[in-house]
């Protein structure tokens, strides 16, 4: 329960719209195809390309399936994608980086070499080479995308776990002689992915513009899933006179990405003093009358 | 035993990789020291002389480059893995900063509890009473287990660090700075505290600190470091009362008195010029750039310890000697 | 030996300062009041809590942000009242008729930029100098804080400096534009002894040549005894006792006075003697209390030290001030007060 409290009073300091944009993106990719209207994949040829209308409140696309049902469903495709992604490329880095900052020394010397390696390449370049390589299809993708963000997240890892291991309550472990897999585990691990888990969050916008490319391309998600990168593809032919088709998967794809940003920066920047807003100042100002000045 | 020593050090060497490439600095050079059991010793310095390096490399923060610590005679190097963190409990660190030296976010029984199961010679059925045990001897309330280090007073996490430093029940005290960070008015409850634990329970302390006054009172025995290296050691009384180093007398001198009477009649700043850089320390003696005293001899081979009563030594050529051609005031050019 | 009649260069009348946060309002400062005349040092002293660095750097604008300030009382610096100014009007005296020094002089320092640029450039901003009349002053400077070969020590970063030099740097750069007053905040508790006696003895030289007037925040009686003709002693945003120095540090009259300054190791403990000390633990910020704030950890305190404000009273030992009416036997047991 306070833990529970603690989180909402955390997520009451961060931006509304970024909250709200990031809540709906999440909420639809978790309860997607229950809430879509339509099955985004059934097909009308005879009520292709229609406007929005009462049945079909965003309208159809050029093979007569549901908009809004497709938008809908896309965004579990991103959040899946997203989520598993993100996962790889945790695990891989947070362990990596970890590992570094809790051995020093050569151990981290050549881990963090390799790193620099990944990091000198775009992430997007090394997501192309790796699916050129192994061939299209939702997991290598994945997989594409997951050795392109992991050397991201073991450069942070690494930095904050020296971090921590640097600070004296960890010292005084290691003083009391408490055994490697303690300090590891229920100490160092818990504490760096806390961290890190925050700069994911910034990340994760940035991953899901990725696999939209990525399957703007061809390269990503395969027809029929529904995704929005696959839309923009499919309603592009149809510029000029449905501009809609274009627009509602963008304008989609531009929430998400925006959401996660400004969430991310928010939490970065919360440590950050901000000037006090009037209404506060009011009340304190309240608090100070009501002091006798003797 | 080893002639009585609970804690021996000899010949330490720590180094370390400097900032500037291919360059080390030579943070503890062949410092030797020594704890009897239950016995209060000072080791004081300035900032740079390498006191809390010598003491971070004994409980293996550390990692020294030669030189041998002993441990009830057991020489730490000879054990590795489980059977070093085991035997190395004996010797337990408190840090400076109370602010930092407890994780935020363990409750102050959970922090007593992990250092009792890490011991692990006792079964979590009885935590509870230890822990308040340990904490009745720190002088906190048992209903202190309960809550947060952020609900605490600067003294009262130390004191709580000091409980866990218990916990595993240690025979020697390394104490780095204990008081520094915390109010005027409650460092004495502090020190008194480290009193009592010694009389107690028969811990003995190394007490790292740069305040002398503090360290006079609280050490029965004291060793003052200059640049890495040890420059005077011996009783308390005797090295404040009849310094032998002219560091050490420099160093006494430049205490400012609270007294007005006093401070009126006298002018600060004893010593001339700045510490020179670990990563190039001068050759000889250490001290003799700064030095009132230096001659040709001081630049060519480090001064040996030179024996002045009983325990007492001080690292000066002219140790010893009736009129050491005296007067900090006046001051010899040093010699390059 | 004109200074009895002039008058004083910085007058501090009944200064309240509370601060408001985004989770408190706080009255670190209650009603305090002193003056420094020009040539003189006053020493502040107290403990964590006691507001002795709110009084000296809030009424000057240099708070974090977060933090809101309002002033009750008057600051009269060279005539004018300091609470009144805009911050562009106290910008024009910061660092110009007021200069400072703080306790991190690297924290303080810009450790990208060279020591010769940062002291020019307040020369240029406070002087109005061109960069070649700003690089000569520089030099005149750093000679004048006693730095060793300062031609060389102009081209050098603050990190390739000792704590010493930094703030030989700092200090530099603080009596650049000749301030009538100085606001030195722990000057030398980051130092070692051997530095701090350079300190603070340069400090005294700096000052008999300026004629400035110093405001010395510190916590150590050393320190006050080495450098201050003045003292006043803090607790809980109050003045406790004011007086001369070699007054106060004689003879204290307030219990917490005398608490502190028994709790200074003396020549005659033996090693291994217990610490002389106070109970307790200094106050947590907050509202202004209507009794004595150090009654919890007081030996003297009676019922009346729990809900009356001690007012400042005369002592024996005039001009000496405090603010202990049980020690001055003005409040009694059981008596009417």
């Amino acid at each position: 329960m306070r833990i529970l409290r603690e989180i909402l009073s955390y997520l009451a300091e961060l931006p509304k719209l970024a909250l709200f944009a990031v809540g709906v993106f999440i909420f639809l990719g978790a309860l997607g195809p229950w809430i879509a209207p339509y099955d985004p994949n059934i097909q009308d040829l005879l009520s292709a390309n229609q406007g929005p209308s009462g049945v079909h409140w965003f309208g159809t696309d050029h093979l007569g399936r549901d908009s809004l049902s497709r938008l809908i469903v896309s965004a579990r495709t991103s959040v899946v994608g997203m989520v598993l992604v993100l996962f790889i490329a945790l695990s891989v880095g947070v362990t990596i980086g970890t590992i570094a900052g809790y051995k020093r020394g050569w151990v981290e010397e050549i881990l963090m070499r390799i790193v620099d390696v990944g990091l000198a390449m775009p992430s997007l370049i090394v997501a192309l080479a790796v699916i050129g390589i192994l061939g299209t299809g939702y997991w290598n993708m994945i997989l594409a995308m997951a050795l392109a963000w992991w050397p991201g997240s073991a450069r942070i890892s690494r930095a904050v776990a020296v971090n921590v291991m640097n600070r004296p309550h960890m010292e005084s472990l290691r003083v009391l002689g408490a055994n490697p897999f303690r300090i590891y585990f229920m100490h160092l691990l818990p504490s760096t992915l806390g961290a890190v888990l925050v700069y994911a969050t910034a990340d994760a916008g940035a991953v899901a513009l990725s696999i939209a490319t990525l399957s703007f391309l061809g390269l990503g998600i395969q027809p029929p899933t529904p995704e929005w990168g696959q839309m923009l593809v499919d309603a592009l032919p149809l510029l000029e006179w449905s501009p809609r088709q274009v627009i509602l998967p963008g304008l989609a794809l531009t929430g998400a990405v925006v959401g996660f940003n400004l969430l991310g920066e928010a939490i970065a920047l919360k440590r950050v003093p901000t000037l006090l807003s009037s209404s506060v100042l009011k009340q304190r100002r309240a608090t100070a009358l009501l002091w006798k000045r003797s | 035993m080893s002639g009585g020593h609970v804690l021996r050090v000899e010949n330490l060497v720590t180094r370390f990789k400097s900032v500037e490439r291919g360059k080390w600095i030579t943070a503890v050079d062949d410092a030797s020291i020594d704890l009897k059991p239950g016995e209060i010793v000072g080791l004081v310095g300035e900032s740079g002389c390498g006191k809390s390096t010598l003491g971070r490399s004994i409980v293996g923060l550390e990692k020294p480059d030669s030189g041998r610590i002993l441990l009830d005679g057991v020489d730490l190097a000879t054990l590795s893995g489980r059977k070093l963190r085991d035997t190395r409990r004996a010797i337990q660190y408190v840090f400076q900063d109370p602010y930092a030296s407890l994780n935020d976010r363990q409750t102050i029984g959970e922090a007593l509890a992990e250092a009792l199961t890490i011991k692990g010679d006792l079964s979590p059925a009885g935590f509870r009473l230890r822990i308040r045990t340990l904490l009745e001897q720190v002088g906190l309330p048992d209903s202190l287990h309960e809550r947060y280090p952020r609900e605490l007073s600067g003294g009262q996490r130390q004191r709580v660090a000091i409980a866990r430093a218990l916990a595993v029940e240690p025979r020697v005290l390394i104490c780095d700075e204990p008081v520094s960070a915390l109010d005027l008015s409650v460092r004495a409850q502090v020190m008194n505290l480290f009193l009592r634990l010694q009389q107690e329970l028969g811990v003995a302390c190394l007490f790292i600190a740069h305040d002398l006054a503090l360290v006079r009172q609280a050490a029965t025995r004291v060793y003052v470091m200059y640049l890495g290296k040890v420059a005077e050691e011996g009783p308390s009384l005797d090295v404040y009362e009849r310094p032998g180093h002219p560091y050490t007398r420099a160093l006494l001198a430049s205490i400012p008195s609270a007294d007005p009477r006093i401070a009126a009649k006298r002018t600060l700043s004893a010593i001339k010029g700045d510490i020179p850089s670990p990563t190039n320390p001068p050759s000889g003696c250490r001290f003799r750039t700064r030095c009132p005293l230096a001659v040709q001899a001081c630049a060519e081979a480090q001064p040996p310890m030179v024996p002045l009563s009983t325990g007492h030594a001080a690292a000066c050529i002219f140790a010893g000697q009736e009129n050491p051609r005296i007067g900090l005031s006046q001051t010899i050019g040093a010699v390059v | 030996m004109n200074s009895m009649t002039a008058i004083p260069l910085l007058q501090v009348k009944d200064l309240t300062i509370d601060l408001f946060t985004e989770h408190a309002a706080v009255r670190p400062v209650d009603g305090v009041s002193y003056d420094v005349s020009q040539g003189e040092t006053l020493a502040i002293v107290g403990e964590s809590g006691s507001g002795k660095t709110v009084l000296n750097f809030a009424p000057l604008g240099l708070m974090p942000t977060g933090v809101s300030v309002q002033t009750g009382g008057q600051i009269i610096f060279d005539g004018q009242d300091i609470t009144k100014l805009s911050e562009r009007q106290l910008r024009s005296i910061r660092g110009k008729s007021i200069g400072f020094i703080f306790q991190d002089p690297m924290s303080a320092l810009n450790p990208a930029r060279r020591i010769g640029r940062q002291i020019a450039e307040t020369v240029e901003l406070h002087l109005g100098l061109s960069a070649t009349q700003a690089e000569s002053r520089t030099l005149e400077l750093l000679k004048l804080v006693g730095m060793s070969d300062p031609e060389s020590r102009l081209q050098q970063y603050p990190h390739e400096l000792s704590g010493g030099l930094r703030q030989r740097v700092m200090i530099s750069i603080a009596i650049a534009a000749e301030p009538k007053l100085l606001i030195a905040d722990e000057p030398t508790t980051a130092l070692d002894v051997t530095i701090q006696a350079q300190i603070l003895q340069l400090l005294k030289e700096i000052q008999s040549r300026l004629h400035m007037a110093i405001v010395l925040i510190t916590h150590d009686m050393g320190v006050v005894a080495a450098t201050a003709s003045k003292v006043a002693v803090m607790y809980a945003g109050r003045i406790v006792e004011q007086g001369p120095v070699h007054q106060v540090l004689v003879r204290p009259w307030h219990p917490y006075t005398t608490g502190l300054i028994d709790a200074i190791p003396r020549a005659e403990d033996m090693p291994g003697s217990l610490f002389r000390g106070l109970p307790g633990a200094p106050p947590i910020l907050g509202g202004p209390v209507e009794a004595c704030a150090f009654n919890p950890r007081c030996a003297y305190a009676i019922e009346t030290c729990r809900n009356r404000r001690p007012p400042l009273l005369a002592t024996p030992t005039p001009p000496v001030i405090a603010a202990c009416p049980v020690v001055l036997g003005q409040w009694q047991e059981g008596g009417a007060p």
